[in-house]
């Protein structure tokens, strides 16, 4: 009998509006100046008022946090900052009462160097399976074809070990050793970590660095077969056991690359498009819808249980890795001139920042996360228009409290604000005194208010999650048109038209809908039906990073249509 | 004899012997037991029928039809999410196709409204099969001024009793009932009702409405319409939120029915005092407003406050700004704009300007039918802007 997750629909991620956020980062209960579980409890009720269906939790884990957390010791509990298992369990007990979904970390190719299995390796003789839970070498020459990811503090990918003699494999930092799956402990005790969390009732699983789970000589150590192989049997897993469940692959790799991590339906159920987000920013400064029709191009086709995960920014630096080095360049000059910004290659800035905090411009990229092919994630803060801290260091930029209200620290935490675990953000724009959920709250005409709205709208129709994404090809290019089509399979189609105007000017466009000849769009905000569509060009204007969503409905005065 | 367009039901199909109907009874007196027995004897062949009812059984063994013992309803004038899984309950462990749920006063019900019901969905070809009772005038006015044209409206349905307490199932559509009926449960919330032409129409089941005739309608013992009225709208509206993905899509409306005459069976009914009715508006506008303000735009308030001033005998709510006054409390309900328990309950006197205008409107000669027929109407011209509202619940609004 299968475990079944707390959704009842087998393909709820294509529907879910999924919002990330840091344990550590959202409420502070106890006033210790750390978030924690009792405090994120206290604030569900926030998020459901929101529209979100999918809490995405950063790692909780024991942890010496010397990677934010994805630096695990112990797989199977709660970081005493951040609460007990219990708490942790009440937490997901009350998400599942308000009809939400908990998608937690799955960090399986790398531990803490702090973790048991680690000091044990160090100690174990070389060959045996307690050693073999990790990669050692006595040469740093092995893997040598493979990059480097964190090039602002790592010189190499092995460390050498005084009390092994030996160097370890470690792809980020040199205090978190990469597992080895070509151990079978590793694999049973990977497993026995996530049925821990399935069986307490959690709905999804974010696969951390997933390409780099297998490592062969030779190669990039990236996407290898024998990867695929260890997703295909976790994948194979959850499918007898559970229910409802999904799990996330990140990979910042090309779409192809990311391809084949959804298999045939039997790897991952999602996975982010990574490439999708900087062209987004780049269209949009460069008012040229070029580089997303471009980077669509390059999409393939997925199974039909497969979904995208599409974001505008996270908790990492807003990646350049997959734009060529003229677009990093232009990037790195048209959002980051400052070299704070900037963090292994790409850009740690929150989103408001990002756009000067103009409030158009935010609207716009959300309107893409919203309506694009995939399942939209927001990252925490981002729908109050939070701002970053430049000065903090590595990508603790975008991880600053979550403001609540003008109360002292933000509303966040009762503490001595020097206990804090890092400073709110204080500064004149995006400071907590103006920048907060509270303030936003009663201000109906604030971007958190903007935001749920645009939400709600989102979830009354499937086809942002489900349908087909098309193209249209008008003249003018500071125009991005496309259309979405959800076949409900009994004749009946749920067609919707996007069009949104990437330049800082009013546009004029002229679109060929004669496929759709006889429809009436419908503006899917205000209900407003707009003129029916014939077999000559379909002449819209729009003003100045505006968008429209338009339903194509039969016409009333053409019911052949 | 079905009264409904096409796409519902328009004749009785004959059952097949031996088919299998389980008829799930309120819980009643030994009399009104005794009739709808008699009834049901008159309309079925008895080995295809199990009654269940909470009541004591007979111990006579001479009984007409298996009868099985059923839970007991804490409700006993509406149908509630208890009842539902009760029904699907039942008809599963008795390998029943199909159901015919009967609340109290159903003796009312003759043979043939009965066999309408029940035949309906034993030959498979509707799932839900609805009732339309011929009520005094002034009987049923919640379900006329709110109900059915929200049902109207945002459903696109022609049911004119869509909390009938009476019903016909298809074994398909008590599952899918006592599905929705469990999420209620498991929110302990046993006993609030369920809209069974709302799921029907979401699931794209069958439905089919027939007229029965006169029926004493069951009356609440002791809750007034300060409990009731809450009770039912609350719940309506949380429907409403459910299904919001549904109705917003555009759907055909059904051909308008004719109206339908007030039995003529009835007899007439004494004027009514409208008096206290528009006090309890007039107190509430003064004590109210500050929270309708919160709820109503500034058009329905002007509104409102012309009808404050006005005359009992010129007292009359407009149409169209009823149906904005409900679609806004819907919106309101949704967002949470306040309380919902006081939400509920500020729209009372708001309901009782509505039924004095009712009354004003038919004490003129109007046929109530067709006052009813022109409030629903209004429903369904101002459709978008509910949908318009929902989907963007900007305060500054006309």
């Amino acid at each position: 009998m299968k475990k079944l997750g707390s959704a009842t629909d087998p393909l709820w991620y294509k529907d879910a509006i999924i919002y990330e956020l840091h344990v550590r980062a959202f409420a502070d209960s106890n006033g210790d100046g750390i978030g924690d579980f009792p405090g994120l409890l206290t604030r569900l009720d926030y998020l459901q008022d929101l529209g979100v269906t999918c809490i995405w939790l950063l790692p909780f884990y024991p942890s010496p946090l010397r990677d934010d957390g994805y630096d695990i010791a112990n797989y199977v509990d709660v970081n005493p900052s951040y609460g007990t298992l219990n708490d942790f369990k009440a937490f997901l007990d009350a998400a599942h009462q308000r009809n939400m979904q908990v998608l937690i970390e799955l960090v399986i190719n790398h531990t803490s160097d702090e973790h048991p299995w680690f000091k044990a390796a160090r100690i174990a003789p070389p060959g045996s399976p307690a050693r073999e839970m990790y990669v050692w070498s006595q040469t740093k020459l092995l893997y040598k074809d493979a990059g480097i990811i964190f090039t602002d503090t790592e010189t190499s990918n092995w460390t050498w070990d005084e009390t092994a003699k030996a160097y370890y494999w470690h792809r980020f930092f040199s205090h978190q050793p990469d597992l080895n799956f070509d151990s079978p402990e590793v694999m049973e005790e990977v497993l026995k970590a996530m049925r821990f969390w399935l069986d307490m009732g959690v709905d999804a699983l974010r696969m951390d660095a997933i390409p780099y789970l297998v490592e062969r000589d030779g190669t990039s150590c990236e996407n290898l077969p024998e990867t695929h192989l260890v997703v295909k049997k976790i994948r194979a897993a959850i499918d007898a056991e559970y229910g409802n469940r999904f799990i996330l692959a990140e990979a910042n790799e090309t779409p192809a690359d990311v391809r084949p991590y959804f298999g045939d339906g039997d790897e991952c159920h999602m996975a982010f498009h990574f490439p999708l987000m900087p062209r987004i920013y780049m269209a949009l400064r460069q008012e040229d819808r070029r580089p997303i029709i471009d980077i669509m191009a390059e999409t393939p086709a997925i199974p039909d249980n497969c979904q995208w995960g599409l974001f505008l920014r996270n908790h990492d630096e807003l990646t350049l890795a997959l734009v060529s080095e003229d677009e990093r360049d232009y990037m790195h000059i048209a959002y980051s001139n400052d070299p704070r910004m900037r963090v292994n290659g790409g850009i740690r800035r929150r989103l408001a920042p990002l756009v000067d905090n103009n409030r158009r411009r935010i609207e716009l990229l959300n309107s893409l996360l919203l309506s694009f092919p995939g399942t939209p994630i927001l990252y925490y803060g981002d729908e109050v228009g939070m701002g970053d801290n430049i000065y903090l260091g590595d990508r603790n930029s975008v991880r600053t409290p979550m403001q609540w209200n003008s109360d002292r620290n933000a509303g966040f935490s009762k503490c001595d604000p020097a206990r804090l675990y890092l400073p709110i953000i204080m500064d004149p724009i995006y400071g907590y005194q103006t920048i907060n959920v509270e303030a936003q709250q009663s201000d109906q005409s604030s971007l958190l208010h903007w935001t749920r709205n645009m939400i709600a709208l989102r979830k009354l129709f499937q086809v942002f999650g489900r349908g087909t994404l098309h193209f249209l090809n008008p003249a003018n290019r500071k125009i991005l048109a496309y259309l979405r089509d959800l076949d409900h399979g009994d004749g009946s189609h749920e067609t919707v038209l996007c069009v949104a105007n990437l330049s800082r000017f009013a546009q004029p466009v002229s679109l060929d809908l004669a496929d759709h000849n006889g429809a009436e769009p419908v503006e899917m905000v205000g209900y407003v039906p707009f003129p029916i569509i014939t077999d000559a060009p379909y002449v819209l204007t729009l003003a100045p990073y505006s968008f429209l969503w338009l339903e194509l409905q039969p016409s009333h005065e053409n019911p052949a249509s | 004899m079905a009264t409904t367009d096409s796409v519902f039901e328009s004749s009785s199909p004959s059952v097949r012997p031996g088919t299998e109907l389980l008829v799930l009874l309120a819980a009643m007196t030994p009399e009104q037991r005794e009739q709808i027995l008699a009834n049901l004897a008159t309309s079925f062949p008895a080995d295809g029928l199990v009654i269940a009812s909470p009541d004591e059984l007979p111990t006579d063994s001479e009984a007409p039809f298996r009868m099985i013992a059923a839970p007991a309803s804490e409700t006993s004038w509406t149908l509630t999410a208890a009842d539902f899984i009760n029904a699907y309950q039942l008809a599963e462990k008795n390998e029943a196709r199909a159901i015919l749920m009967l609340s109290r006063e159903s003796g009312s019900l003759g043979p043939s409204a009965l066999r309408d019901l029940a035949n309906a969905v034993l030959a498979g070809s509707t799932d839900l099969a609805v009732p339309c009772y011929d009520l005094p005038p002034r009987t049923g006015l919640v379900n006329s001024a709110i109900f059915y044209p929200l049902g109207r409206a945002l459903f696109a349905s022609p049911v004119r009793f869509p909390l009938a307490v009476d019903l016909g199932l298809s074994l398909r559509m008590a599952e899918r009932l006592a599905t929705a009926a469990h999420r209620l449960t498991a929110l302990n919330q046993a006993e609030t009702p369920l809209w069974p032409v709302n799921e029907a129409t979401v699931a794209g089941f069958a439905i089919g409405q027939f007229d029965v005739g006169l029926r004493t309608l069951p009356q609440p013992g002791g809750p007034d319409l300060n409990t009731i009225l809450p009770l039912l709208t609350g719940s309506l509206f949380s429907d409403i939120e459910a299904k919001a993905a549904f109705w917003q899509r555009s759907r055909q409306l059904p051909p308008a029915e004719k109206n339908r005459p007030m039995s003529p069976a009835s007899p007439p009914e004494a004027a009514t005092d409208i008096a206290p009715m528009l006090q309890a508006f007039r107190l509430a506008y003064t004590n109210l407003n500050e929270i309708w303000s919160l709820v109503l735009p500034p058009n329905s308030l002007v509104g409102l406050k012309r009808l404050s001033t006005s005359d009992a005998a010129a007292f009359h709510m407009p149409e169209g700004l009823w149906a904005r006054i409900v679609f806004d409390f819907v919106l309101a309900y949704r967002l949470r704009t306040i309380n919902r328990g006081h939400l509920l309950g500020s729209l009372i006197p708001l309901y009782l300007a509505w039924v004095a205008s009712h009354v004003n409107v038919t004490a003129s000669g109007v046929d109530p039918a067709s006052h009813i027929e022109t409030v629903a109407a209004a429903f369904e011209a101002d459709k978008t802007y509910l949908v318009s509202r929902w989907r963007w619940p900007d305060r500054f609004n006309p």
